[in-house]
Protein backbone atom coordinates (compact mmCIF):
# COMPACT_ATOMS: atom_id res chain seq x y z
CA UNK A 1 0.00 0.00 0.00
CA UNK A 2 2.85 2.35 0.57
CA UNK A 3 4.07 1.81 -2.72
CA UNK A 4 0.91 2.60 -4.25
CA UNK A 5 0.49 5.86 -1.82
CA UNK A 6 3.87 6.60 -3.25
CA UNK A 7 3.37 6.35 -6.50
CA UNK A 8 0.35 8.54 -6.36
CA UNK A 9 2.33 11.00 -4.58
CA UNK A 10 5.16 11.18 -7.41
CA UNK A 11 2.40 11.24 -10.08
CA UNK A 12 1.34 14.49 -8.37
CA UNK A 13 4.66 16.18 -7.83
CA UNK A 14 5.61 15.44 -10.73
CA UNK A 15 7.29 18.37 -12.95
CA UNK A 16 5.43 19.41 -15.54
CA UNK A 17 7.26 19.13 -19.25
CA UNK A 18 7.62 22.40 -20.50
CA UNK A 19 8.38 22.82 -24.32
CA UNK A 20 11.23 25.05 -23.53
CA UNK A 21 12.48 27.77 -26.05
CA UNK A 22 16.01 27.51 -26.94
CA UNK A 23 16.90 30.67 -26.01
CA UNK A 24 14.54 30.84 -22.62
CA UNK A 25 15.91 27.42 -21.60
CA UNK A 26 19.26 28.04 -20.27
CA UNK A 27 18.64 29.33 -17.17
CA UNK A 28 15.62 27.60 -15.91
CA UNK A 29 17.24 24.06 -17.20
CA UNK A 30 20.32 24.79 -14.62
CA UNK A 31 17.93 25.59 -11.32
CA UNK A 32 15.62 22.41 -12.58
CA UNK A 33 18.29 19.77 -13.52
CA UNK A 34 21.39 19.15 -11.33
CA UNK A 35 22.63 17.13 -13.66
CA UNK A 36 23.34 19.75 -16.74
CA UNK A 37 26.71 19.58 -17.54
CA UNK A 38 26.89 23.64 -17.10
CA UNK A 39 30.79 23.65 -16.88
CA UNK A 40 31.53 21.01 -19.75
CA UNK A 41 34.27 22.16 -22.15
CA UNK A 42 32.47 22.26 -25.38
CA UNK A 43 30.09 25.10 -24.11
CA UNK A 44 27.00 25.32 -25.35
CA UNK A 45 26.12 22.01 -27.48
CA UNK A 46 25.01 23.58 -30.57
CA UNK A 47 24.41 26.93 -32.04
CA UNK A 48 21.28 28.73 -32.89
CA UNK A 49 20.24 28.23 -35.96
CA UNK A 50 19.58 31.53 -35.90
CA UNK A 51 23.06 32.86 -35.29
CA UNK A 52 24.25 29.52 -38.39
CA UNK A 53 22.81 31.88 -40.54
CA UNK A 54 23.52 35.16 -39.60
CA UNK A 55 27.51 34.35 -39.21
CA UNK A 56 26.60 32.83 -42.92
CA UNK A 57 25.20 35.33 -44.51
CA UNK A 58 27.65 37.64 -42.91
CA UNK A 59 30.39 35.82 -44.17
CA UNK A 60 29.51 35.85 -47.70
CA UNK A 61 28.38 39.65 -47.53
CA UNK A 62 31.82 40.61 -46.79
CA UNK A 63 32.90 37.96 -49.68
CA UNK A 64 35.03 40.94 -51.81
CA UNK A 65 33.67 39.42 -55.05
CA UNK A 66 30.42 38.78 -54.23
CA UNK A 67 28.43 41.17 -56.76
CA UNK A 68 25.24 42.13 -54.90
CA UNK A 69 26.16 41.93 -51.14
CA UNK A 70 23.26 43.44 -50.25
CA UNK A 71 20.43 40.91 -52.02
CA UNK A 72 22.18 38.31 -49.68
CA UNK A 73 19.23 36.02 -48.64
CA UNK A 74 19.24 32.36 -46.94
CA UNK A 75 18.58 31.30 -50.62
CA UNK A 76 21.48 32.47 -52.40
CA UNK A 77 23.19 30.26 -54.49
CA UNK A 78 26.92 31.57 -54.99
CA UNK A 79 27.19 30.77 -58.54
CA UNK A 80 23.70 31.68 -60.02
CA UNK A 81 22.71 34.84 -57.89
CA UNK A 82 25.86 36.15 -56.74
CA UNK A 83 27.98 35.24 -59.99
CA UNK A 84 31.02 33.94 -58.44
CA UNK A 85 32.83 31.09 -60.38
CA UNK A 86 33.53 28.01 -58.78
CA UNK A 87 37.44 28.92 -57.13
CA UNK A 88 35.36 31.81 -55.64
CA UNK A 89 33.13 28.57 -53.78
CA UNK A 90 35.87 27.10 -52.95
CA UNK A 91 37.33 30.29 -51.08
CA UNK A 92 33.76 31.19 -49.54
CA UNK A 93 33.86 27.23 -48.41
CA UNK A 94 37.20 28.18 -46.86
CA UNK A 95 36.08 31.31 -45.42
CA UNK A 96 33.10 29.52 -43.73
CA UNK A 97 35.55 27.46 -42.26
CA UNK A 98 37.41 29.55 -40.30
CA UNK A 99 34.51 31.81 -39.05
CA UNK A 100 33.10 28.16 -37.71
CA UNK A 101 36.47 26.62 -36.75
CA UNK A 102 35.50 23.75 -38.91
CA UNK A 103 37.57 21.50 -41.19
CA UNK A 104 35.37 20.68 -44.65
CA UNK A 105 36.81 17.84 -46.63
CA UNK A 106 36.85 18.02 -49.52
CA UNK A 107 33.80 15.87 -50.87
CA UNK A 108 31.44 18.14 -48.42
CA UNK A 109 33.00 21.06 -49.52
CA UNK A 110 32.52 20.45 -53.23
CA UNK A 111 28.30 19.82 -52.78
CA UNK A 112 28.25 23.53 -50.95
CA UNK A 113 27.19 25.81 -53.38
CA UNK A 114 24.13 27.63 -51.99
CA UNK A 115 23.86 29.32 -48.44
CA UNK A 116 20.94 26.66 -48.07
CA UNK A 117 23.65 23.96 -48.55
CA UNK A 118 26.00 25.59 -45.97
CA UNK A 119 23.50 26.41 -43.00
CA UNK A 120 22.69 23.38 -43.14
CA UNK A 121 25.93 21.82 -43.28
CA UNK A 122 27.41 24.20 -40.41
CA UNK A 123 24.30 23.38 -38.28
CA UNK A 124 24.83 19.87 -38.20
CA UNK A 125 28.04 19.47 -37.84
CA UNK A 126 28.85 18.69 -34.16
CA UNK A 127 32.30 20.77 -33.89
CA UNK A 128 31.04 24.20 -35.15
CA UNK A 129 31.49 27.18 -32.79
CA UNK B 1 35.55 27.12 -65.64
CA UNK B 2 33.17 29.31 -66.61
CA UNK B 3 29.40 29.95 -65.32
CA UNK B 4 28.40 26.53 -66.35
CA UNK B 5 29.90 24.55 -63.57
CA UNK B 6 26.48 23.26 -63.24
CA UNK B 7 25.75 20.47 -60.34
CA UNK B 8 28.14 18.01 -61.26
CA UNK B 9 31.65 19.10 -61.06
CA UNK B 10 33.78 16.34 -63.49
CA UNK B 11 36.81 14.25 -62.29
CA UNK B 12 39.07 16.68 -63.38
CA UNK B 13 37.31 19.91 -62.28
CA UNK B 14 37.43 18.57 -58.72
CA UNK B 15 40.99 17.60 -58.70
CA UNK B 16 41.54 21.12 -60.13
CA UNK B 17 39.27 22.62 -57.40
CA UNK B 18 41.32 20.57 -54.60
CA UNK B 19 44.16 21.86 -55.95
CA UNK B 20 42.87 25.04 -55.26
CA UNK B 21 41.43 24.11 -51.84
CA UNK B 22 44.98 22.89 -50.98
CA UNK B 23 47.02 26.10 -52.06
CA UNK B 24 44.41 28.08 -49.48
CA UNK B 25 44.85 25.64 -46.89
CA UNK B 26 48.65 25.91 -47.60
CA UNK B 27 48.98 29.58 -47.48
CA UNK B 28 46.77 29.61 -43.93
CA UNK B 29 49.57 28.55 -42.40
CA UNK B 30 52.00 31.07 -43.43
CA UNK B 31 52.33 34.72 -42.04
CA UNK B 32 49.67 36.64 -43.03
CA UNK B 33 51.14 39.01 -45.27
CA UNK B 34 52.67 35.93 -47.48
CA UNK B 35 48.93 34.38 -47.21
CA UNK B 36 47.97 37.13 -49.03
CA UNK B 37 50.28 37.14 -51.63
CA UNK B 38 50.12 33.34 -52.24
CA UNK B 39 46.50 33.50 -52.34
CA UNK B 40 46.53 36.37 -54.67
CA UNK B 41 48.96 34.39 -57.09
CA UNK B 42 47.04 30.79 -57.28
CA UNK B 43 44.27 33.25 -57.76
CA UNK B 44 45.32 34.79 -60.63
CA UNK B 45 47.33 31.99 -62.38
CA UNK B 46 44.03 29.47 -61.64
CA UNK B 47 41.92 32.44 -63.47
CA UNK B 48 44.00 32.86 -65.89
CA UNK B 49 44.40 28.75 -67.33
CA UNK B 50 40.45 28.75 -66.31
CA UNK B 51 40.59 31.44 -69.44
CA UNK B 52 43.27 30.30 -71.63
CA UNK B 53 43.33 26.60 -71.28
CA UNK B 54 40.70 24.86 -73.43
CA UNK B 55 38.46 22.75 -70.64
CA UNK B 56 38.89 19.91 -73.09
CA UNK B 57 42.96 20.03 -73.63
CA UNK B 58 42.87 17.04 -70.97
CA UNK B 59 46.58 16.59 -71.83
CA UNK B 60 47.95 20.10 -70.50
CA UNK B 61 45.41 20.58 -67.82
CA UNK B 62 46.64 17.13 -66.34
CA UNK B 63 50.46 18.48 -66.70
CA UNK B 64 49.19 21.91 -64.96
CA UNK B 65 47.89 19.56 -62.20
CA UNK B 66 50.78 17.97 -61.83
CA UNK B 67 53.28 21.20 -61.82
CA UNK B 68 50.95 22.75 -59.55
CA UNK B 69 50.72 19.76 -57.00
CA UNK B 70 54.41 19.94 -56.77
CA UNK B 71 54.60 22.98 -56.30
CA UNK B 72 52.16 22.79 -53.49
CA UNK B 73 54.62 20.32 -52.14
CA UNK B 74 57.00 22.65 -52.21
CA UNK B 75 55.04 25.50 -50.38
CA UNK B 76 54.08 22.93 -47.73
CA UNK B 77 57.55 22.41 -46.37
CA UNK B 78 58.62 25.33 -43.59
CA UNK B 79 61.58 26.16 -45.48
CA UNK B 80 59.45 27.97 -48.07
CA UNK B 81 57.83 31.23 -47.57
CA UNK B 82 56.21 32.46 -50.27
CA UNK B 83 55.63 32.67 -53.95
CA UNK B 84 56.58 34.42 -57.05
CA UNK B 85 55.74 34.56 -60.74
CA UNK B 86 56.96 35.86 -63.69
CA UNK B 87 55.58 36.25 -66.43
CA UNK B 88 57.47 36.52 -69.30
CA UNK B 89 55.22 37.53 -72.50
CA UNK B 90 57.60 37.19 -75.85
CA UNK B 91 55.10 39.11 -77.98
CA UNK B 92 56.49 42.45 -76.47
CA UNK B 93 59.31 43.43 -75.18
CA UNK B 94 58.72 45.50 -71.91
CA UNK B 95 61.80 46.68 -69.52
CA UNK B 96 60.05 46.41 -66.04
Amino acid sequence: MASALRAAMLRHIRVPVQTLTLTGCNSQSRILCGSLRSMSSHGDDHLDKEEVIDRVLSVVKDFPKSILPRSVTPDVHFQKDLGLDSLDNVEIVMALEEEFKLEIPDKEADKIDSCNLAIEYIYHHPMSS
Amino acid sequence: MGASTGPKLSGMQKEVLGLYRGFLRAARTKSPEDRRQIESIVSAEFRRNSKLVDRKNFLYIEYLLRRGKKQLDQLKSPGTVGLSSSNVNLSQTKET
